[in-house]
């Protein structure tokens, strides 16, 4: 029989055991705990169409990431999971969502809406709650008046560059005459009012222009007088909606300008699904973005979103989305969960993106250019500025 | 634009038909439900969207032409029309209030949880992205004016579907026995009209002509699962401008629609398009409070 | 009449509601105030509407003009005005707007009616975006908004108004006119009822409460888009909420709003699509199975608990 003190031993030792095994869980728990990110996102209303291209990369994201073993956070490495809600297309409706996001649910991290509206209407709810959130698929001179410190908007697509930089492509390519037509909703109407200014300074004549309302349903009138003016530039400031019913009729009428702009639109795989592969090419668009051997990362992004969802990403929303997507990341690799050293790296730090470097100066994007790609043999190129350009410019030879 | 060139230009004249024609066949359907049961279909543009996702279905997986399956989408559309009918509305028409305005109320709010439904299951069902497929998208040149082999289809079918429709509403008896309770029910039940089957074939007529109305409407547009509502919205503003119940002012007011659309843009500006449109609808409303051609007869 | 079950718990519960939605502020957080503010405003929308239109019958399906006139006047008058001013005078401007129009519109009957305000509103919305397009402006936005809890109390401020103002019209000689004329609108006239007089004095009074609904909600979204606040879903809500309270006084609307915006809250926040399925399916069953609303629910129980009571009497 053993005596009592090695008896005693024993049990102290066993308890001792089952203490450190108790801790070993819990150290491993902390780390198998997923980290929470909350965004919402419209799956029903008006918009429901146009999220896809955002709520896709960030799901694609997600798998990337988790694949990977997770986010490092503090050194250790944690699964994502998402916690999201349906803002119905509209904006007080998201706001809600992020008040309760950061209130009830109190996740970890925020991800981005889609859309200016909704993007501005929650930046006084992130900055109450000084939760810091990346931005992306938000494009307004209005965003510049947001105050600094809880988001930031990488995209270079601000309508006060691209009146000037649209105009300089045009210069570039020795246009003399131009039309504009622009739907009267928020971002086309901000780019003509900067645009029609800018042409004007580089002795570019407007023969024509005119706006119409979003819920237009058919254009003849109108681009019969475009065809009567007959310029070599014809810059349709249209959104998704209307920019397909444009380039059908566009079709029809025989526009023959070799200029051929429409602002949004074209970056999506969709365009070319709708009006067909003949009307696509040659058309001009606004992104900033495109596969460049430079941009680390950029062509597996590309290969890899078309593996998942079977064809393109958005060149303009998806790569934004993305590239907030990887700022984050390397953000709370950084600074971890902590939201003001989170917000102190993001406010400093340049980040190298699929779209390059970037780097904020308050709100704003301080290094990507503002840009414009051409669909070329069913591929966008980026056609502006030259510095990093991956197509030239060609002119269109019809719809 | 000048006044001369607007007025003498074909490719307008083109535009207003085939959007005055698309109005019409997607106000047909409406005033037919509207005129025998007296409720108000909100979920009238989700069946002109159901009807544009069987076209595409159709030929993208399929490769049949639109233009043949309409007929068979149309069917389906009628099918629809009917078992709804003898599920739904006929339990609606039974506990119907006394009052109007009760009916009023009650109908929309029928017809809007239709419309929800509608929407949602095709969202959840189809994904909300968006659809559009080209079909005889080659464009054809008559003198100065060009037309788009789906816009010439488009016209067409929906044209000769609403004269048809109309024909047979003028001339034959099934026709006269649906104009009969659109006008007068109590007389039509006296008369020993079979008002159970009419009712339930107009359903059936107007949910196949909104179907058709989306077939034809896939050629020419992208849509989705939310895309619907600007239908029922321009189908609402047709029969009422026209009177409802009234199918051939219906069309009459759809062609109006179509020529506000094109011709009124070109004399004015673009920008005016929707302030045009709903101004001239307020506007004839004020001053024909029953519609532009009402028959005299008030029924509530 | 709902006089058992009627006035005395109904009393008890609005004490109640109103206790329980001033203290909300100081002990939720700011999701459930947001939440609370929501329900708010919708309760001021649908009151409103009911004095219109489930006092005299003419459904209105552009409810949504007066919300957007005001929330543009909030909009336009940013910063220039302490914002108490363009509240109350966005209340005044909704109202001017229908006495102006009040008079044309409210000759046409029934379903036209319904479409005519339709247009009606589609009509000041896209007239407003061609003027803010002629004169150069793409967007709004409001920088510097009041705190939640202020426009929360602005919102429930309004609520009371709004419930105060129906019951009031309900139980009034004037609220007896307007449902004489909603049953039949010649013999009312024959019997010497003001009909068209009555009709404009409740659509006016009917336009002042949304108009002031619009300009607080202006300072919850910060970001205006001419689109959002004259969009037809909060006409068509708002007839839901009505149609489900159903009845003509101020009970109603609190019946329909409370249930219509508690299943939403229940729903929305898990599987999206399938909630506005399940939505659109409630919506149904209850057209077929309560044509006359909650309130018809209620009363059908007291008439039931009297027939019982009546029964069991020796």
């Amino acid at each position: 029989m053993k005596s009592p003190t090695s008896n005693r031993r024993l049990v102290m030792s066993g308890i001792a055991a089952l203490a450190v095994m108790a801790t070993v869980p819990a150290a491993l728990a902390q780390a198998d705990k997923p980290i929470r990110i909350g965004y919402s996102m419209a799956r029903t209303g008006m918009l429901a169409n146009a999220t896809p291209s955002q709520s896709n990369t960030y799901e694609l994201w997600k798998e990337q990431v988790n694949a990977r073993g997770g986010m490092v956070v503090g050194g250790q490495k944690r699964k994502v999971e998402f916690v999201t809600y349906d803002d119905q297309s509209k904006p007080e409706q998201a706001v809600r969502i992020y008040e309760k996001l950061i209130t009830d649910d109190k996740v970890d991290l925020l991800l981005a809406p889609w859309g200016t509206p909704f993007q501005i209407a929650i930046a006084p709810v992130l900055e109450k709650f000084k939760f810091p959130m990346v931005g992306n698929t938000a494009a307004s001179v209005a965003l510049r008046q947001v105050k600094p410190g809880y988001i930031w908007f990488p995209t270079s697509a601000i309508p006060d560059r691209i009146g000037v930089e649209l105009t300089a492509m045009l210069k570039a390519n020795n246009v003399k005459t131009a039309v504009v037509i622009a739907n009267v909703l928020p971002f086309t109407k901000e780019i003509k009012n900067y645009l029609e200014p800018e042409l004007k300074k580089a002795g570019i004549e407007v023969k024509f222009s005119t706006e119409y309302p979003p819920d237009i349903k058919d254009m003849t009138s109108i681009l019969t007088q475009v065809k009567q003016a007959n310029p070599d530039a014809v810059l349709a400031l249209a959104y998704p909606g209307d920019s397909v019913l444009y380039a059908k009729q566009a079709k029809e009428l025989g526009l023959s300008s070799p200029v051929q702009f429409i602002a949004i639109g074209p970056s999506d795989a969709f365009f070319a699904k709708a009006v067909g592969a003949a009307s696509a090419e040659d058309v001009i668009t606004i992104a900033h973005w495109s596969p460049r051997p430079e941009w680390k990362g950029s062509q597996a992004f590309h290969d890899a979103y078309v593996k998942k969802f079977g064809e393109d990403p958005d060149y303009l929303n998806s790569a934004l989305a993305w590239m907030s997507l990887e700022i984050l990341e390397s953000a709370v690799a950084k600074g971890g969960l902590d939201k003001s050293k989170i917000r102190e790296v993001i406010s400093k730090d340049t980040f190298e993106t699929i779209n390059g470097p970037v780097r904020f100066d308050g709100v704003q994007n301080a290094i990507t250019p503002t840009a414009f790609v051409q669909t070329q043999k069913g591929k966008l190129q980026i056609v502006w500025p030259k510095s990093i350009a991956t197509g030239q410019y060609e002119a269109k030879k019809s719809w | 634009m000048p006044v001369f060139d607007v007025l003498s230009s074909g490719q307008l004249l083109f535009a207003a038909l085939v959007t005055g024609s698309l109005y019409a066949l997607v106000a047909l359907g409406l005033n037919l439900v509207y005129g025998t049961m007296r409720m108000l279909n909100v979920a009238h543009g989700d069946l002109v969207m159901l009807g544009a996702y069987a076209g595409y279905w159709a030929f993208s997986i399929a490769g049949i032409s639109p233009l043949v399956a309409a007929p068979a989408v149309a069917g389906l559309g009628a099918l629809l029309g009917y078992a709804l009918y003898k599920g739904l509305f006929r339990r609606l028409l039974a506990v119907a209030p006394a009052d109007a305005g009760r009916m009023e109320g009650n109908s929309l709010l029928l017809f809007f949880g239709l419309s929800i439904i509608l929407q949602n299951a095709a969202a959840m069902l189809f994904t909300p992205n968006n659809r559009a497929y080209q079909y005889l998208d080659e464009v054809w040149r008559v003198g100065n004016v060009a037309m788009t082999g789906n816009r010439i289809a488009a016209l067409v079918v929906a044209g000769a579907t609403c004269i048809g429709v109309a024909l047979f509403l003028g001339r034959s008896m099934a026709g006269l026995a649906m104009r009969s309770v659109i006008e007068r029910r109590e007389a039509a039940y006296i008369v020993g009209v079979d008002v159970d089957r009419v009712q339930w074939s107009s359903f059936a007529l107007g949910f196949a002509s909104a179907a058709l109305a989306g077939v034809l409407m896939s050629m020419l547009e992208q849509f989705s699962p939310f895309s619907g509502f600007p239908f029922t919205i321009a189908g609402f503003i047709v029969i009422i401008l026209g009177g409802l119940g009234n199918v051939m002012a219906g069309l009459v007011a759809a062609l109006l629609l179509g020529v506000i659309e094109t011709y009124g843009v070109a004399l004015t500006s673009a920008n005016l398009r929707s302030v045009l449109l709903y101004g001239c609808f307020v506007g004839a409303l004020l001053l024909f409070p029953n519609g532009l051609l009402a028959r005299r007869s008030t029924r509530k | 009449m709902n006089n058992l079950w009627g006035d005395r718990a109904w009393l008890a519960a609005v004490t109640i509601g109103v206790i329980a939605m001033s203290a909300l502020p100081f002990v939720a957080n700011d999701y459930l105030v947001g939440t609370g503010l929501t329900l708010l405003m919708w309760l001021a929308l649908t009151q409103s509407w009911c004095v219109l239109s489930k006092m005299t019958g003419y459904v209105s399906l552009g409810h949504v003009v007066f919300y957007g006139l005001g929330a543009y006047l909030m909009v336009v008058t940013w910063q220039q005005l302490p914002f108490v001013v363009v509240i109350l005078a966005a209340g005044v401007l909704a109202a001017l707007f229908a006495a102006l129009v009040g008079l044309p519109v409210l000759r046409v009957r029934g379903p036209y009616f319904v479409i005519l305000t339709f247009g009606l509103a589609e009509l000041v919305k896209f007239s407003i975006m061609a003027a803010e397009s002629a004169s150069g402006t793409a967007s709004r936005i409001l920088f510097g908004t009041p705190d939640l809890v202020v426009v929360y109390f602005s919102m429930f401020a309004l609520a009371l108004l709004a419930t105060g103002l129906l019951t009031w019209v309900s139980r009034s000689r004037f609220g007896h006119g307007l449902r004489s004329l909603r049953e039949n609108e010649e013999a009312a006239e024959t019997l010497g009822v003001p009909v068209v007089r009555f009709k404009l004095i409740a659509f006016v009074l009917s336009a002042a409460i949304p108009g002031m609904v619009g300009a607080v909600m202006a300072l919850r979204s910060t970001y205006f888009v001419v689109g959002g606040v004259f969009d037809p879903m909060i006409s068509i809500t708002v007839i839901a909420m009505a149609i489900l309270g159903g009845g003509d006084n101020a009970k109603g609307p609190v019946l329909g709003v409370v249930f219509l915006f508690l299943i939403q809250e229940l729903l929305w926040a898990n599987a999206p699509l399938l909630y506005m399925i399940i939505l659109g399916a409630i919506l149904i069953t209850f057209v077929l199975l309560l044509p006359n609303g909650l309130v018809g629910l209620a009363g059908a129980r007291t008439r039931r608990r009297e027939a019982r009571a009546v029964e069991a009497r020796p």
